[in-house]
């Protein structure tokens, strides 16, 4: 393996061979630039962000920032020291100071008050369960709807102009702007069916919107299951239905499922729609606490997009706002990153998984 | 069992379940159901059409209206003087540009110190003083013509108030409350006489202003370099056209009619061609989508401009190029990308990229970049940065689809004729695969046009269409888009107003422009496919 030992077989370094070469090379720093950038985004969101969310010690995450309400960030100088605090923490340090000074018989402390900032403070407990909340109603939905009309494209409809005309529609329909769902949203069931600002409105935006990628993904799992399982069915004389609903649907689910998932990403990720159907910028209550049941579902919840919207533009970007933006951005996309990941991961495995 | 009783059936005889619903068997109605369900799709693009149009409708009525009133008011008739003011106003602006250059000329080239430099200027500031007070005789008239013009829209604003309360107070059945209701109708002929009425005043003052023009351009001091005379020259031409263009105004003025009726395609042409956007503005209000819909072209066009290179040359990297490793890795890795959440990567905007993008813009050796030094943090190259990596997952992936459906056997056939990989690539592969990349392209310039929440935060949110004299320098100045305007004011209309009216409208030019884009890139691919042969 010396290096004098020439291959005579090895192709010469010719013009063209390097010309060839230098173009590869732009293609690949194309290729890792998009994935660097994607990258240095994830890199710096989840570094900063984890500063709020986890701790050195016991229990290793800020238990607080996920479990209380936002609050205002009170900045204040007390006893020559600058000192920060959440509202009801602020109030009841006040309070004590103040009995404890009258209890002594001196004057009360100064507290002076140098900033506060809105939402800076406390955690986004309620924005978590309004996720949550919007994306499980509203896939329910968009399941519902999405795997029946993915059944009658692929199991019964025939070639025609109906067919044609609904292939067509769910093309177009992935291709509004959210921006435009959020309007008809607004437009049907905020103003005209009368439900406000609630759960109802947003669930149903949502679902609407991510219909076409649920009937994509269901229509090719159910493509995917081989004709001889439908036909085996059929000749031992099932009927349609009992076709479909025994041996056409079990080997289809997990594929609807797992594509479907990318469909929830996509709701979670949503702003526009749900900015004037579903979301508050502050309620006090969590959603559970209504007087009645059907209170439930027509009440506007908070939702992490809209949060990080409402902290990325309507407080300043300083020391005291970073902790819960960035807090609020790393939680969010922590959980979206794991449904995206679960749906890749579990393509894969059920790529490898089903072969007929 | 051998003698079965006509009562007794026999066990293995298949007893069909015969319910039917309205009809129809048991199958049927299933088939029904999911058929009903199949159509949701349809009915959900006719109820978005429906209910955009339903609120949206109105616009142009209550736009026609808010012009006739802009008209019989005497705003329309105010804003032809105060077009002249702000002419004016324009070429101030003009020579105080030739002044910086000018000084930045005696610091730089001639080394002056600054107060010599300024000593040197004196006379040009006398005289671009003299330009600048010369319209002074005129805008006293002006702002007291626009107070006057200001009541009279009130008043009519307060009686049309009142004509709806009455006509509610009627409908709710309460004559006598409604018989209470004043209202003080307003006679435009009458209360225009006083606006009107101060043409002649109006004419001699003007005349003034010609006169002082002239005087000022008179003293025009010379400028050190031809080039800045150039620009002198310029502006003296200038100048002059202005003072022309007195007379053509009073001309104007003379013809000008309240009772002329506003056709309805002033209210149309005003939304499609308005150039401006103002709301909520003490004199008139102005629905022009141009501004807002430049501001999303530009920033698309940005976001393209990044996007289209790196998706496409990443496409053909990975299905042509890479390694089966490096495939199976950047695919999951890409598409991962888009699960990254639009509001997120505003935020990122925000946070990081456009403080990092003004401070890299700041380094003395970069300032050959048009558009460098960038002025604000969020404009619209911020956005289109933003926009292009929300869109390369979406290029990607459909480009790579296109790619990998192009036939095997044109590959092989090219590399049977001798050409190396690179050849293959670039002269079969890609115009072979060209039609779905450009469709591909075409649903991610669909994607960046409906994007809300980065340009809502990332692009700047200034209504104004953008400055185009700065050359490419254009992309790193604020704007506005059409998406950002219905989220960022949606919020605060009120229901039925004009104002939420128009937001409507321009949802409704957003809708009509995605199913177009949608439907080119529907074409493309149908009509440019090539057959597998």
């Amino acid at each position: 393996m010396t290096s004098d030992v020439k291959n005579p077989y090895a192709s010469k370094p010719t013009a063209i061979r390097r010309w060839e070469k230098s173009f590869f090379w732009v293609f690949r720093v194309a290729t890792y630039v998009v994935l660097l950038c994607g990258a240095l985004i994830f890199g710096d969101i989840f570094i900063k962000g984890s500063r709020t969310v986890f701790r050195a010690e016991f229990p290793f995450v800020n238990v607080p920032f996920l479990t209380q309400s936002p609050e205002t960030l009170n900045i204040f100088e007390y006893q020559g020291k600058k000192r920060e605090m959440g509202a009801t923490e602020f109030r009841a340090f006040r309070e004590k100071e103040e009995t404890a000074a009258k209890a002594e018989g001196r004057p009360a402390p100064e507290i002076k008050l140098i900033d506060n900032i809105a939402y800076s403070a406390g955690g986004i407990f309620p924005c978590i369960v309004g996720t949550v909340l919007l994306i499980v109603g509203s896939m329910t939905i968009a399941l519902v709807l999405g795997v029946a009309s993915a059944i009658f494209l692929s199991e019964y409809a025939r070639q025609g102009p109906v067919v044609r005309m609904i292939r067509l529609a769910i093309l177009n329909l992935a291709g509004v702007p959210s921006i435009v769902f959020g309007l008809f949203g607004f437009g049907m069931f905020v103003i005209f069916f009368g439900w406000n600002t609630s759960l109802m409105a947003g669930w149903f935006t949502l679902a609407f919107m991510v219909l076409p990628v649920v009937i994509t993904a269901s229509e090719e799992s159910l493509k995917s299951v081989p004709r001889g399982f439908r036909e085996g069915s059929l000749a031992l004389g099932a009927t349609k239905w009992q076709t479909i609903q025994k041996s056409v649907l079990p080997y289809a689910l997990p594929g609807i499922l797992t594509s479907s998932i990318l469909g929830i990403a996509r709701v979670a990720g949503e702003t526009a729609p749900i900015m004037f159907t579903a979301a508050y910028v502050m309620s006090d209550k969590l959603p559970w606490q209504v007087a009645k049941v059907s209170d439930f579902f027509f009440q506007g919840v908070m939702a992490l997009p809209y949060h990080i919207y409402v902290v990325s533009s309507k407080i300043p970007q300083n020391e005291y706002t970073e902790r819960v933006q960035y807090g609020t951005a790393f939680v969010f996309l922590f959980i979206v990153a794991l449904i995206a990941m679960a749906s890749i991961v579990l393509r894969n495995k059920l790529r490898s998984r089903y072969k007929w | 069992m051998s003698n079965p009783t006509a009562t007794n059936p026999p066990a293995f005889a298949i007893i069909k379940n015969r319910t039917r619903f309205f009809g129809l068997s048991m199958d049927e109605c299933i088939q029904a159901f999911f058929g009903g369900n199949a159509l949701i799709a349809v009915v959900v693009l006719g109820l978005i059409t429906l209910f955009l149009f339903r609120e949206g409708y109105d616009f142009f009525n209550q736009n026609h209206h808010n012009v006739t009133v802009y008209r019989r008011a005497g705003l329309e008739y105010v804003d032809i003087i105060r077009q002249k003011d702000t002419d004016h106003a324009a070429l101030s602006r003009y020579l105080s540009d030739i002044r910086l250059r000018t000084l930045n000329h005696l610091l730089k080239e001639q080394h002056l110190p600054l107060a010599t430099a300024n000593a040197q200027l004196a006379a040009y500031d006398d005289f671009s003083a003299n330009f600048a007070d010369a319209f002074d005789p005129v805008r006293g008239l002006l702002s007291e013509l626009t107070e006057t013009c200001t009541a009279i829209k009130e008043q009519f604003t307060v009686a049309e108030n009142k004509k709806t309360e009455r006509d509610q107070l009627l409908a709710a059945g309460k004559s006598a409350a409604a018989a209470q209701v004043v209202i003080n109708d307003i006679d435009f002929k009458v209360a225009l006489q006083p606006v009107i009425g101060r043409l002649p005043e109006y004419k001699e003052s003007i005349h003034t202003v010609a006169e002082r023009i002239t005087a000022a351009l008179s003293t025009a001091p010379a400028l050190p370099t031809p080039e800045l005379q150039k620009r002198l020259e310029r502006f003296k031409q200038l100048a002059r056209d202005h003072v022309d263009q007195f007379a053509e105004t009073i001309r104007q003025m003379e013809q000008w009619d309240y009772s002329k009726p506003v056709s309805f395609g002033a209210a149309f042409t005003g939304f499609i061609f308005g150039r401006e956007w103002l709301t909520a503005s003490f004199w008139q209000d102005w629905y022009g989508i141009l501004p807002l819909f430049i501001g999303s072209l530009m920033v698309s066009i940005i976001a393209l401009l990044i996007a289209v290179p790196l998706g496409v040359g990443a496409a053909i990297y990975v299905n042509q190029i890479a390694t089966p490793v490096e495939q199976r890795l950047i695919k999951p890795a890409i598409e991962f990308i888009s699960a990254i959440p639009s509001v997120v990567l505003g935020f990122f905007g925000i946070a990081v990229l456009g403080t990092l993008l003004r401070a890299v813009s700041q380094t003395p050796w970069l300032s050959w970049v048009p558009g460098f030094p960038m002025s604000e943090r969020l404009n619209g190259l911020t956005a289109g940065c933003l926009l292009a990596f929300l869109s390369i997952p979406t290029i990607f992936t459909l480009a790579e689809d296109a790619i990998n459906n192009v036939p095997r056997s044109f590959k092989e056939a090219s590399f049977a004729l001798g050409a190396n990989r690179l050849q293959t690539i670039l002269k079969i592969i890609v115009p072979a695969g060209l039609s779905g990349i450009i469709s591909a392209i075409l649903l991610g310039f669909g994607r960046v046009m409906g994007e809300t929440m980065v340009v809502l935060l990332c692009a700047g949110n200034r209504i104004a269409i953008p400055d185009f004299t700065a050359g490419l320098g254009v992309v790193t100045q604020p704007v506005h888009t059409m998406t950002g305007i219905i989220a960022q004011e949606m919020g605060e209309v009120a229901n039925g107003s004009i104002h939420y009216r128009a937001l409507f409208m321009v949802g409704i030019v957003l809708f009509f422009l995605s199913l177009a884009i949608n439907y080119v890139a529907q074409v493309i691919v149908r009509r440019y496919k090539i057959s597998i042969g």
